[in-house]
């Protein structure tokens, strides 16, 4: 049974205009363990994707939400807000863009982790609190934690800030974790350190990812499975192999050439908008690797 | 701490703002003791000695009805300085609630509460305070009630702008995400981003809820005498001026000191507070 099971999952906002789409029926499964990239452009609907996982945009009055997300096989539409709400920090955690911006700077690390920490277990004592995110902030290989817990976030440096959040995201052991775009904000080398560091460690714990990215070639080194997502449509799925190594889908294509190359050929040419990238969805088959 | 010591003194006229405040404070709390005639905080007579010009006997002079002005404007003090206390300690927690609720949970709630604020910030403050002492009676009480119904939506005004822009930054999606509930994340992650503004203001405003006491009791509607006050004091010696400057001149300069050391004081507090963030 998949961990989270997303079917035929539409969104729209209500506006002045009438109702803006945003997501026209995608569907998504992941399995406990598995790590899952949703890739797209800006404004294709991944980040509403994962806050409709979170749980967060069902409370916003505006959007309409059809179609059905299962996590651990419940209906989240079917839940109360407040059980909602309770698998928020628990089940599901996330890792931001930015990490720095995503702590509170007039709080220490050390309390802002006790909190997390206090969110699955509320009676836990200060010192219980600190022994326990020592132990995960060594698992993210930082050389002082009991330093970095007395600081502030601005007083880090954004790698360092990027692990704490990834400490804290997984100090509740969640089944999902969903990474919007992990690291965006980092320069190249500290976000491949950081990557490589996360998914030792989802590997340690079996945690299955949602990550959310833009960018191809974190994908490809991080993901088991890959869904290509366009203007609120997936385009194409499949293994990430067989994704990168045979892109079927115009859209799937374009993006892949729209990466810039080190070798220095001048910036690819993509054309904003083409019949092509509206065509149906392509899907790999797990094994064979082939597109039907 | 120490830093924040250090950066008040190395501004000069912030270390003059504490300076000053320390002074005020300390003349406030051992009125009592240092003042050369304490009992002249009643109602004293001693038509001897009234309308004295400033000596070695009475350093500024004695009143219309020979008290000791020194002695008063000690006195003077604690009634200010407790009452801008009191007014700030009411009116900060009322602003700070509304602004915090407003700016965070926006929509309605948003609209109605900021529109209340509006139409307390419509009718300018003093016109307020002079309305509302006029319907009740002219206390020390009284005059708190006024000053404090004019001085909140200040506070909600400036919490709500500040909870306004933290509401987008990035720990306040965070805290949605592990689960955090409205309440805490309105008063346990946004408040303390707003605290140090608010501190700043409330030292600021100190100064200025004192200018406006003395403004009710100038004109008569604040503190009762016989219990000395610095607005009453410049209004009694009004009429004398300019031969009686003494009258006049002595409480006006206290009022100018303790609104001159509270402003110092708040933008030394604006630059200790503001560069962490």
């Amino acid at each position: 049974m998949s961990l989270l099971d997303i079917a035929d999952l539409t969104l729209s906002f209500k506006g002045l205009s009438g109702l803006t789409e945003v997501l026209h029926g995608i569907s998504l499964s992941i399995a406990p363990g598995e790590k899952v990239a949703l890739v797209g452009e800006s404004g294709s609907g991944k980040s509403v994707t994962a806050r409709i996982v979170l749980g967060l945009l069902q409370e916003q009055k505006t959007a309409r939400i059809g179609g059905t997300v299962r996590f651990a096989g419940q209906d989240l539409a079917a839940l109360s807000p407040r059980d909602r709400e309770g698998l928020r920090g628990t089940e599901i955690s996330m890792i931001f863009q930015d990490p720095t911006s995503y702590l509170n700077p007039v709080f220490t690390i050390g309390r802002q982790f006790a909190e997390v920490l206090r969110r699955r277990d509320p009676g836990l004592a200060r010192a219980a609190c600190e022994a326990r995110a020592i132990e995960m902030l060594a698992e993210t290989a930082i050389p002082d934690p009991a330093r970095v817990l007395g600081s502030y976030p601005f007083q880090l440096s954004g790698g360092m800030n990027q692990r704490v959040m990834i400490a804290m995201a997984l100090a509740n052991h969640p089944r999902l974790l969903i990474a919007d775009e992990p690291g965006t904000a980092l320069d190249v080398t500290v976000q491949a350190q950081t990557l490589k560091l996360m998914r030792q460690l989802v590997d340690l714990h079996e945690t299955a990812v949602l990550f959310i990215s833009h960018n191809l070639g974190v994908v490809r080194e991080f993901a088991d499975r890959v869904y290509v997502i366009y203007r609120g449509r997936i385009v194409e799925d499949g293994p990430t192999a067989a994704v990168f190594g045979d892109p079927r889908h115009a859209y799937t294509q374009a993006l892949m050439a729209a990466v810039p190359r080190i070798t220095g050929d001048g910036l690819p040419d993509v054309p904003e908008v083409s019949e092509a990238f509206l065509a149906p969805k392509v899907h790999h088959r797990l094994r064979s690797g082939r597109a039907t | 701490m120490k830093r924040a010591i250090r950066i008040l003194s190395r501004n000069p006229l912030s270390a003059l703002g504490l300076g000053l405040v320390v002074l005020i404070v300390l003349a406030a709390l051992l009125a009592p003791w240092i003042a050369p005639y304490p009992d002249h905080n009643g109602a004293v007579v001693d038509f001897l000695n009234n309308n004295k010009p400033p000596s070695a006997r009475n350093w500024m002079g004695t009143d219309l009805v020979g008290r000791d002005i020194f002695s008063r404007i000690l006195y003077a003090y604690q009634t200010s300085l407790v009452l801008a206390v009191v007014v700030l300690a009411i009116a900060t927690p009322i602003g700070t609630v509304v602004g915090l609720i407003a700016g965070y949970l926006g929509g309605w709630t948003e609209t109605i509460l900021m529109r209340v604020v509006d139409v307390f910030l419509s009718i300018p403050p003093l016109v307020l305070a002079l309305a509302m002492m006029g319907v009740l009676k002219p206390t020390l009480t009284n005059a708190m009630l006024a000053v404090t119904a004019m001085w909140w939506p200040w506070y909600a005004r400036l919490v709500y702008s500040i909870a306004r822009s933290e509401r987008e930054e990035g720990y306040v999606l965070a805290a949605e995400v592990i689960g955090a509930g409205t309440t805490h994340i309105a008063f346990r992650e946004i408040l303390p981003n707003c605290l140090p503004a608010i501190i700043t203001k409330m030292t600021l405003d100190m100064g200025f809820v004192i200018i406006i006491a003395s403004s009710l009791s100038f004109l008569g509607l604040g503190v009762q005498p016989p219990t000395p006050d610095l607005g009453s004091m410049v209004a009694e010696g009004a009429n004398y001026l300019p031969d009686s400057w003494w009258l006049t001149v002595f409480p006006g300069l206290a009022i100018l000191i303790a609104v001159f050391g509270f402003n110092l004081l708040g933008d030394g507090l604006r630059d200790v507070l503001g560069v962490d963030r």
